[in-house]
């Protein structure tokens, strides 16, 4: 074979094969860096878990299950408190459209996401001192009207923005509807007051029995602070319009709760007692009514079967075992007795989905049922009440007109919460509310330091699918169970029915997370690279580096990559990041040269040192 | 003596048929046309690894060859990457005379490819030829992920099909015949498997010209 033509440099006369370093030694990889027989390059690029993207409030439910995972419940708890400021209170009563949209429920059983975020609620609570600080103080005051959550999210992080935060809170105490719509076996008075604590301690001023247009005028507001956050929700109840609603004995879900919830209650119950309506008010109060001592209580819904009640499946369930009666497809239309309820009036009824009409349609046709009660509690949804708002800001849905950064038009006022999610699409559930008043909060920071709002930039874009993950690294593991009160004890009685995880149930259930699409350091790269091209200095997300000289892409790291948060992204992409060779297999002079040079020293260095 | 070079630059196992192809159908063609040339690979550099670099030689001339007995091509007027990545890896364009040519197998632009092209100035022409696209080839490197371990798909291609150019190789020789006129379309047609995308690739070339300047 004639090598006649072939360019061989002078550094490359250098008898050194036999000594060259392998690649796994330093400079080894110098020495012949075969990253350009690569066409596809390994990027470490994490996706957002579905999780994080269901959720109201987008907590970094990934991030705190990995450091639980760890042990590091601390630095869990600070990370959840970033979004949320109440996590004991979210931890019992969220609907968890995580847990819904986790991808481990398409695997086996999804992560039971509320609990973990309980157990580290309750250990925020149990600290001497929260971890959150309020910020440097700008010399800014905001009033923020209503302490439901989306007003108590709104004023926390507002606190933590450096803002003189006052909340008027219209009750006796705070805690809006945190307190006044969540019965005390689902959220402990205590915990409440202990996260409303929490506010007091980041230097927030709550007034209580302070309701606006009464105590404080629209333009008290406005002339007093320097911006204000209209978080009021929806508290007058809706009725059914059937005749004799006036009786006596006919309760409204929310008051009837509310009042329970503030201590205020004077009700007494019969021994029968029908709740109407589906939704979670509704189960709420028949779960209740049978604590404040009803026998029999029926609920009473037009939708047809249980699977069309807007409800969480789960309480659902809890108060069918509680024993609970459910009637479907009825609707009432009258109250019947002398002065007080005897009985219901019932006619079959289903939804006709008419937009402008009654969305209900009543068959008077067909008999009418006779159906003898002493209470009904009627809980089909709320509305607000904005005498005290200016005309302009109201809008055809009864709630208040916002722009899409929850600004009222051109002034410092903004709105968050139930009273603006009423009919926009969105689940009227607390973590939304959250969700509302967080946003609102950094969009009134914006406006007041005279930067532009923008509309939310997600960094990132992609979803994590499970089909884009390695489900060979998981084995299938069932979902630690929450203990629960016994359905025949707990009817009774004000304790708390679900319970908490311990310690070592919490690390079992945050050790089931996928990590979908976020780096988790499971080192998995690093140890089934064939060739060490992946360097960890420590072992940590984001530590990871392709040694790119070298890597020959073949891709193993990125098909057994478990969590998906490696990609291959074609080699064009990028301008730079390949040693460019002089010859097909022979290497930059600047390298060998280097080497040989190295390598000519040998001889005269001291054989210890070699 | 003048004769005019084609140095093929491609990946091992994976694309080597490719490269074989290209330079023994375009030697062929140029003997049948009653010229001198050979064609020969480079076993130099190793080619039985997976994506790793190798080239193909052939020499086109007039005359007698002189110097059939080189090994390399120490001047290559004509240079083709079979696979696009390599753009970035070589350095292919040493000892290329003012004037050349390259060829690259990319979906990309001669636009965005030229920066990639080291001594860029001696090329009087640039061209870009979606060869993968055009003979709808299966390991299509962007679906490597799909595909898995298809991707070998020439290796033992000569055992499994003895046709010359079924696949990718065909785009790549019609951009080589047709921006340098090195040999005749009619003599080097009929030896194609692939007609179709030799023709497509006719009719869909990138070419970029460029004025050269003595390096």
């Amino acid at each position: 074979m004639s090598t006649k033509g072939t360019h061989i440099p002078e550094w490359l006369k250098v008898p050194f094969a036999g000594i060259t370093p392998a690649p796994t030694q330093e400079k080894g990889q110098d020495l012949f860096p075969t990253g350009n027989w690569r066409f596809i390059r390994p990027v470490y690029r994490d996706k957002l878990p579905p999780c994080n993207n269901a959720c109201g409030t987008n907590e970094k439910i990934q991030g705190y299950l990995d450091l639980v995972k760890r042990g590091k419940y601390l630095d869990a708890y600070a990370l959840i408190k970033e979004d949320m400021p109440f996590p004991s209170v979210t931890g019992r009563v969220c609907y968890h459209p995580c847990e819904q949209a986790c991808n481990r429920g398409q695997y086996d059983e999804a992560i039971s996401i509320r609990a973990v975020e309980r157990f580290l609620g309750d250990l925020g609570q149990s600290l001497p001192r929260d971890v959150v600080k309020p910020g440097k103080p700008n010399g800014k005051s905001v009033a923020v009207v209503g302490s439901g959550p989306a007003g108590h999210s709104a004023a926390y992080q507002l606190a933590r923005l450096g803002y003189k935060v006052t909340i008027l809170e219209k009750s006796p105490k705070a805690g809006g509807l945190n307190r006044g719509g969540i019965p005390d076996w689902v959220l402990p008075q205590d915990v409440l007051d202990r996260e409303v604590q929490r506010l007091v301690e980041l230097g927030i001023t709550i007034k209580t029995n302070c309701e606006v247009g009464k105590d404080v005028t629209w333009d008290e507001l406005k002339k007093n602070y320097d911006a204000c956050v209209l978080a009021v929700g929806l508290t007058e109840p809706n009725s059914v319009r059937a005749e004799g609603e006036n009786k006596e004995g006919v309760l409204y879900g929310l008051p009837f709760l509310r009042d329970i919830g503030m201590g205020t209650s004077k009700v007494k119950l019969g021994a029968r007692v029908a709740v109407i309506g589906g939704g979670n008010t509704a189960i709420d109060c028949a779960r209740e009514a049978l604590r404040q001592g009803a026998v029999e209580v029926t609920m009473i819904t037009v939708e047809s079967d249980k699977q069309e009640m807007p409800c969480v499946a789960e309480d659902l369930h809890d108060m069918l075992e509680e024993g609970v009666e459910l009637v479907h497809g009825r609707a009432m239309t009258a109250v019947l007795g002398n002065g007080k309820v005897e009985a219901l009036q019932l006619y079959p009824a289903k939804f006709s989905g008419a937009i402008n009409a009654s969305p209900i349609t009543i068959n008077r046709e067909a008999a009418a049922e006779r159906f003898a009660v002493d209470n009904v509690i009627i809980a089909v949804g709320q509305h607000a009440s904005l005498a005290w708002l200016p005309q302009e800001f109201k809008n055809e849905r009864g709630t208040i007109r916002i722009d899409r950064f929850g600004r009222l038009g051109d002034t410092n006022f903004f709105a968050a919460g139930d009273i603006v999610q009423l009919g926009s699409g969105q689940p009227l559930m607390v973590v939304n509310a959250v969700g509302d008043g967080k946003r609102v909060a950094f969009n009134l920071d914006k406006v007041l330091k005279g930067e532009p709002l923008e509309p939310r930039k997600i960094t990132v874009d992609v979803i994590m699918d499970l089909n884009r993950m390695n489900m060979t690294y998981f084995p299938h593991f069932p979902r630690v169970k929450q203990a629960m009160l016994n359905p025949k004890s707990r009817r009774t009685t004000q304790d708390e029915v679900i319970q908490a995880f311990t310690e070592e149930q919490a690390l079992e259930e945050a050790s089931r997370c996928f990590s979908c699409g976020t780096c988790n350091a499971c080192d998995n790269c690093y140890l089934v690279c064939p060739e060490p091209c992946i360097a960890r200095p420590a072992r940590s997300n984001g530590l990871y580096k392709i040694l790119v000289d070298y890597c020959k892409g073949c891709r193993v790291c990125i098909e057994e990559c478990p969590t998906g948060c490696l990609e291959g992204v074609p080699e064009l992409d990028f301008e730079t990041g390949v040693v460019r060779m002089d010859t097909a297999f022979a290497i930059s002079p600047g390298l060998h040269g280097r080497q040989a040079q190295e390598l000519v020293n040998l001889a005269s260095r001291p054989a210890k040192e070699i | 003596m003048i004769y005019t070079e084609l140095t093929v630059w491609t990946r091992g196992i994976i694309m080597d048929k490719e490269g074989r192809d290209i330079v023994n159908s375009v030697s062929a063609s140029a003997r049948l046309e009653g010229k001198y040339a050979q064609a020969m690979e480079n076993y130099v550099d190793n080619p039985d690894r997976t994506n790793a670099p190798t080239r193909k030689y052939c020499r086109v001339s007039d005359q007698v060859l002189e110097n059939e007995l080189t090994y390399e091509n120490e001047r290559p007027n004509i240079v083709v990457l079979v696979e696009e990545t390599m753009v970035k890896g070589w350095d292919y364009m040493r000892g290329m005379p003012p004037g050349g040519t390259l060829v690259i197998n990319t979906h990309y632009t001669p636009d965005y490819m030229i920066r990639f092209v080291p001594g860029a100035e001696r090329l009087a022409q640039l061209v870009c030829v979606d060869a993968a696209k055009l003979a709808d080839h299966k390991w299509l490197y962007y679906r490597l992920g799909q595909l898995g371990l298809d991707r070998l798909s020439t290796e033992g291609a000569a055992e499994r099909s003895k046709a010359v150019a079924p696949d990718i190789a065909a785009p790549l020789i019609a951009a080589v015949v047709k921006s340098t006129g090195i040999v005749k379309r009619e003599t080097i047609e009929p030896m194609i498997a692939n007609k179709k995308a030799f023709q497509m690739a006719f009719d869909e070339l990138h070419i970029l010209p460029l004025k050269p300047v003595a390096a």
